[in-house]
């Protein structure tokens, strides 16, 4: 069955055709849920509601532009919604214009260890940075998708950065520890 | 291999091609959700249902509306079928079940009863008309058949109004007991709106005696407002009748919930959207606006002798307060309800004495009778060289008649936002109800005004169709500024006008709202 056939199911409800679909597109979906949620519980829980909005929404797809390019979309706002509104302490200066590069050394880290450090920082940090840095959002368009300036988001992506680096040499200092 | 990285790149390419697969339990959940879905797709959401109730109001106001309107129509065709028989019939019967009622209140009182009585059964003749009985309102046959009694008590009910009120305009007296009546029906049916009794349109074998006895009691008790109206057995013809209305009213319950049902359907998506938007959805409106009154064609309200003369529309105000419900960012419900007075001049006109008033009566208005109105005569001073000279004449230029209307107003109306921006650009249509609440004609000479009396062919509901356009500026995250042209085309307003008089009126609504 072709997809634009397989959608053209899904939008009758046709279950089988729904069960097909998310065959197809829930592990690259629920990466997207784990970059963006706390954990792994809560990424299956965006997960299932992203995928209601697609079966609900499915018939608001227009055939043009990428199917799976859509459906991240509705992914990235389902998450969106659920985190944009928590509030997060802005006790810093949201006007640090912060361009430094950040580097870091490329020694093997992995994924899943990654994806904690993601994981685990504060909503909005987490947010901004998927958005820039994984997903390509211009701070414009992530400042509109969050409610807030286009400050705030410069600065909360440099806090980010920042936050992960630090988390990435601590975690090296520790490693060469072990190993020593 | 150990290169000095951006952070940006290190996280980039290690989440290039990161995949990960949920627990099945994932897509169970989702099974379980879009299974308990399609069946919630059928619950219908609170404000949709106060929508439903609302609209089935209007239409059971529409129905009423176009009943009496009817009757109108209807009452020239029955007055040739009058007979002595049914007089005496009808005399007989109002004596024997009137009686208690006869000593208690005077002549004019029960003449008004009757009215009642006989207007409530025309409408009921043509509510089963319009449950497709066919009546044949010539059948002088007193066998008591349910049809056929309904058609004698009418045309009894006017062969009373003919001898007993000659040469008093009787139009005001119906006019209250068409009222009362209205009042009498909604309220009968709203108390058996519960009730599904349907073995009542078996006994339709009744003497008109009791029909007339029994219609009496309901509009004694209707207007007290009594739970005996519900209570009326079931072998009665009104309620019989009633019966077919609220069968009317069912099916357009059906009707609106499928229709509500579809629009659900249709605005499934729309309404789930809301949900992601964390908007203010209601607001409040005072407003207040400049209206213009106008007719779209050639024509008068009043008589046809006027329908050439010059119209000229009045300013007048309306204000009053709306409430908005946004469905998403896009769409707002909104009603809400107004004060609004409209009037406009029919220029031209000469006013003189004359002593026999009546032969110059104009066609829809009822001369106010303690004023010096009734010795007064108005023609248009267009057909003033053919007409036949008065006795009295002392012509008068400027002279203008003034028809005043007051309603209360309660809209019902869709807005599309076509830009949300700071300075926001709406889209509004809907439609009106319109209450009657004032109903005057003046005769307007070099500014002074002479109340001659009022209209009688203007109906107590009436609606509009609106559209416009709307502005509004947001202040605050609360507060909005509005300004809203609106043109509202005014249907059934009058049931008996002249000439190709289409009233409308166009105001233009300023206020603010408040969100929340």
């Amino acid at each position: 069955m072709s997809l634009n056939q397989l959608i053209e199911n899904c939008r009758i409800n046709d279950t089988k055709a729904q069960g097909e679909l998310y065959k197809l597109f829930s592990s690259k979906l629920f990466s997207v849920c784990l970059k963006y949620s706390r954990n792994y519980a809560e990424a299956e829980d965006n997960l299932q509601d992203a995928f209601l909005t697609i079966f609900d929404k499915i018939e608001q797809y227009k055939s043009k532009g990428s199917f799976e390019g859509w459906l991240k979309r509705i992914t990235i706002n389902t998450v969106l919604q659920r985190y944009r509104n928590e509030k997060v302490f802005d006790i810093i200066n949201e006007n640090v214009a912060d361009e430094v590069e950040i580097e870091i050394d490329e020694d093997h880290i992995p994924l899943e260890y990654l994806l904690k450090i993601i994981q685990e920082l504060p909503d909005r940090y987490r947010l901004v940075f998927n958005l820039y840095v994984l997903d390509g959002y211009s701070h414009k368009e992530i400042a509109d998708m969050l409610n807030i300036n286009i400050g705030t988001s410069k600065s909360n992506l440099a806090r980010a950065r920042q936050t992960l680096k630090d988390t990435i040499e601590n975690y090296k200092t520790r490693q060469s520890l072990q190993s020593l | 291999m150990s290169d000095k990285k951006h952070i940006d790149r290190l996280f980039q390419e290690r989440f290039k091609d990161f995949e990960a697969t949920p627990s099945d339990a994932v897509w169970e959940n989702i099974e379980a959700e879009l299974n308990k879905k399609k069946k919630k797709r059928r619950v219908i959401p609170i404000w949709w249902r106060y929508a439903g109730v609302a609209a089935l109001l209007m239409l059971l106001l529409t129905i009423n509306g176009l009943f009496n309107g009817n009757d109108s129509e209807d009452l020239p065709t029955n007055q040739v079928v009058e007979t002595e028989d049914v007089n005496l019939e009808k005399s007989n019967t109002t004596e024997d079940n009137n009686s208690t009622i006869n000593i208690e209140k005077e002549d004019k009182i029960i003449d008004i009863e009757d009215d009642a009585v006989a207007e409530s059964n025309a409408e009921k003749e043509s509510a089963e008309k319009a449950s497709e009985t066919k009546i044949d309102n010539t059948q002088k046959d007193i066998t008591p058949s349910n049809e056929t009694s309904v058609a004698e008590n009418s045309n009894s009910k006017l062969k009373n109004e003919g001898t007993q009120k000659s040469q008093m305009p009787s139009n005001k007296k119906s006019n209250i007991s068409e009222a009362i009546v209205k009042t009498e029906n909604t309220t009968v049916v709203a108390q058996n709106s519960k009730e599904k009794n349907k073995e009542t349109i078996q006994n339709k074998n009744e003497s008109p005696q009791i029909d007339i006895n029994k219609a009496n009691e309901i509009i004694n008790n209707s207007t007290k407002n009594n739970t005996a109206i519900a209570e009326v057995k079931p072998n009665d013809i009104s309620t019989d009748a009633i019966t077919k209305t609220e069968a009317i009213a069912d099916n357009s319950t059906k009707e609106n919930t499928l229709t509500i049902e579809e629009a659900l359907e249709k605005n499934k998506d729309i309404i789930e959207e809301e949900k992601d938007e964390n908007i203010n959805r209601w607001s409040i409106a005072p407003n207040a606006a400049p209206v213009y009154f106008s007719s779209l064609g050639e024509g008068s309200s009043i008589d046809p002798q006027f329908n050439n003369n010059s119209k000229s529309g009045e300013l007048n105000m309306s204000y009053g307060i709306k409430a908005s419900y946004a469905v998403n960012n896009k769409l707002s419900i909104r009603t809400g309800i107004n004060k609004v007075n409209l009037g406009y001049n029919t220029n031209n006109v000469v006013v003189f004495q004359s002593i026999s008033s009546s032969s110059n009566l104009l066609q829809n208005v009822n001369t106010n009778s303690n004023t010096a109105a009734d010795a007064v005569s108005i023609i248009s001073g267009n057909s003033l060289n053919s007409s036949k000279s008065p006795e009295a004449f002392t012509k008068s230029s400027n002279t203008s008649i003034n028809q005043d209307m007051g309603y209360i107003e309660v809209p019902l109306e869709i807005q599309y936002a076509l830009t949300n921006k700071k300075l926001g650009v709406n889209l509004i249509g809907g439609f009106s109800s319109f209450f009657l609440n004032k109903n005057e004609i003046f005769s307007e000479v070099a500014g002074s005004r002479t109340l001659l009396g009022e209209a009688n062919n203007i109906n107590k509901v009436s609606y509009s169709a609106n559209l416009g356009v709307g502005l509004n500026y947001k202040v605050s995250k609360k507060i909005d500024l509005n300004f809203e042209p609106m043109f509202k085309y005014q249907i059934n307003t009058f049931n008996n006008t002249s000439g190709n008089f289409k009233p409308y009126f166009i105001g233009v609504y300023t206020g603010f709202a408040i969100k929340f």
